[in-house]
């Protein structure tokens, strides 16, 4: 257990110099700090309007972020061959593996909280409103990252950096709009092989969808309890289900 | 401590290359052994295996055939690498780190708490040469001043086994020199090194026993003397005897090769007498008699090209 966590002490002191990582970091803060003078927003000023469009930004950045964090871990170590050095170590593949992962979200978690206090002091500065509620928001937020960056570590143990960054942007996409798309194409009938298809995708891949709760911490009514922990053992699964199929991959693979 | 500290059996191992995925042999049917307290060299070309033989050591690849066993576990397992040093060839660590913070983090591996951590570290980086407190960033390290960090974190443990991949690469004569030192010195206080080298006249110098591999398979193991000696040729060196001395010599034995003012005769040992007697016979003086040993570069090169034909 202490090798895990030394490894992910690593992983967050490693993120912190990143340069990438803090220009994306401070783009989206400024984002979330300019949203106010977007047009459309002027046009019908209300709390709810700035929560819900900071939190939209802040979860689009917390996904990038999960993205740059997480494909590198391992095919980066590789290339450098720092990889070696650990693993002949008294350290297992999957406590290097478990490492690298809480490495990865503890510094989402960082990252994000920071982001969140943002939106936070943002929304008192403009309108004399202190919601809390917005970290039920970041919160959620935080979860689909940490589903994301799962995904992105467990491919990162056989696939190129490359693929694996377009597979996680379709895996994304296509996991916004299993809701739309392929319900509709499961409700309006389809058949044969579209159907299977659709059938297989709607099941089998997690609904990101889940996670969005911007429109309720908009409305600042904040999300129900349960809810909250329905979301956070739904991302629990998949996140050990993405990082169990990772590691099978990664325990017998030659380095 | 077990008897062998290494040994390896029958144990193969190939990769796939290029956009047909042909397989390439790293390894093919290498069996070795290194017995505790000794230090071993692993000699070969260029892609010969030695990497790839060491890389199956530690676990970082997995063999398609064979077994094996490292300080008594079976190859693969992690149970071992409590009692194990590493160096890696051009060896590669987290470059964000200062020497200090890279040895806490590799020796936070092995369970030392952080007292005894911050001793073995200025311990290890003043035998290296290395000055604790120096606030560098490992990224900043020059090639040599990284070897010496490394061979500090392969040290972290108080290691039963060094398994070191190049040691000298990088290193300056003095530098090249400080590390014969360190390992001939971690022999006596009872470690077993295992040594990958190009470094010829470094294996000769220090290593027990050596196994020389060539396009995956092992083609010469052995004790290093006993190979070194093992044509049983006895070298005679002279004085004197005239420009056609050389000549009539080569009528005892075909091995007869000037050096300055001296000539050297290799024969074999029945007939040592009878090379002493033509010599005499010549008026040459004699030097000396001794049994001849080869250069490890000469036995080196001899199997290479043996076994590449």
């Amino acid at each position: 257990m202490r090798n895990i966590a030394y490894i992910a002490i690593n992983v967050v002191k490693d993120a912190a110099r990143r340069k990438i990582f803090y220009v994306v970091f401070l783009f989206g803060l400024a984002v979330v700090a300019l949203s106010p003078l977007l047009p459309t927003f002027e046009m019908g000023a209300r709390a709810q309007f700035l929560r819900d469009v900071s939190l939209s930004l802040t979860a689009l950045f917390g996904v990038v972020l999960a993205v740059i964090l997480s494909v590198g871990q391992i095919p980066g170590e590789i290339d450098r061959r720092t990889i070696y050095n650990v693993l002949s170590k008294p350290v297992s593949r999957l406590q290097y593996m478990a490492g690298k992962y809480l490495g990865v979200i503890a510094a989402l978690a960082g990252i994000l909280a920071v982001m969140g206090l943002e939106v936070l002091v943002l929304i008192y500065v403009r309108l004399g409103v202190f919601t809390p509620v917005v970290f039920q928001g970041v919160f959620a937020v935080f979860l689909e990252s940490a589903v994301i960056a799962a995904f992105c570590l467990a491919l990162s143990t056989f696939a190129t950096v490359p693929v694996n960054v377009f597979a996680t942007v379709l895996f994304y996409l296509v996991c916004h709009v299993k809701t739309g798309f392929l319900h509709e194409k499961l409700v309006e009938g389809a058949t044969g092989f579209v159907r299977v298809f659709s059938w297989s995708l709607y099941y089998v891949i997690p609904n990101l969808e889940n996670f969005n709760v911007s429109l309720q911490v908009g409305y600042g009514g904040g999300v129900p309890a349960t809810q909250m922990l329905r979301i956070t053992a739904y991302a629990l699964m998949f996140i050990a289900i993405f990082l169990i199929i990772g590691y099978l991959v990664f325990r017998r693979r030659d380095l | 401590m077990t008897e062998n500290a290494i040994s390896l059996r029958n144990i193969s191992k190939s990769y796939r290359t290029g956009l047909r995925r042909k397989r390439k042999t790293a390894v093919e049917d290498l069996s070795l052994e290194v017995r505790a307290g000794e230090i071993f060299g692993l000699l070969g070309p260029n892609g010969a295996g030695k990497t790839t033989t060491i890389k199956v050591l530690l676990g970082i690849v997995f063999p398609e055939g064979g077994s094996g066993s490292l300080l008594g576990e079976p190859l693969g397992g992690r149970a071992a690498h409590d009692r194990l040093g590493f160096l890696p060839e051009q060896p590669y660590f987290y470059g964000f780190l200062t020497a200090e913070k890279g040895l806490e983090l590799y020796g936070k591996f092995f369970g030392l708490d952080r007292a005894s951590l911050r001793q073995r570290s200025g311990e290890l980086l003043d035998l290296v040469g290395l000055s604790a407190g120096n606030h560098l960033t490992l990224d900043k390290y020059s090639k040599g001043m990284l070897q010496r960090f490394g061979i500090a974190q392969a040290l972290l443990n108080d290691p039963e086994l060094v398994v070191m991949d190049e040691p000298s690469s990088g290193l300056d004569p003095v530098g090249q020199k400080e590390v014969r030192d360190i390992l001939v010195h971690l022999k006596e206080l009872g470690k077993t090194i295992f040594l990958s080298s190009h470094q010829l006249s470094e294996v000769e110098n220090i290593c027990d026993s050596v196994t020389i591999v060539n396009r995956g398979r092992s083609v010469k193991e052995g004790n290093l003397s006993d190979l070194l000696a093992a044509r049983g040729l006895t070298r005679i060196t002279l004085k004197g005897g005239g420009p056609d001395a050389a000549e009539r010599l080569g009528q005892v034995s075909p091995q007869v090769s000037r050096q300055g003012e001296e000539t050297l005769l290799d024969v074999e040992g029945v007939r040592v007498f009878q090379a002493l007697e033509a010599a005499k016979d010549l008026g040459m003086e004699l030097v000396s008699v001794k049994p001849y040993q080869q250069s490890l570069e000469e036995l080196f090169l001899e199997t290479i090209r043996e076994t590449s034909a």
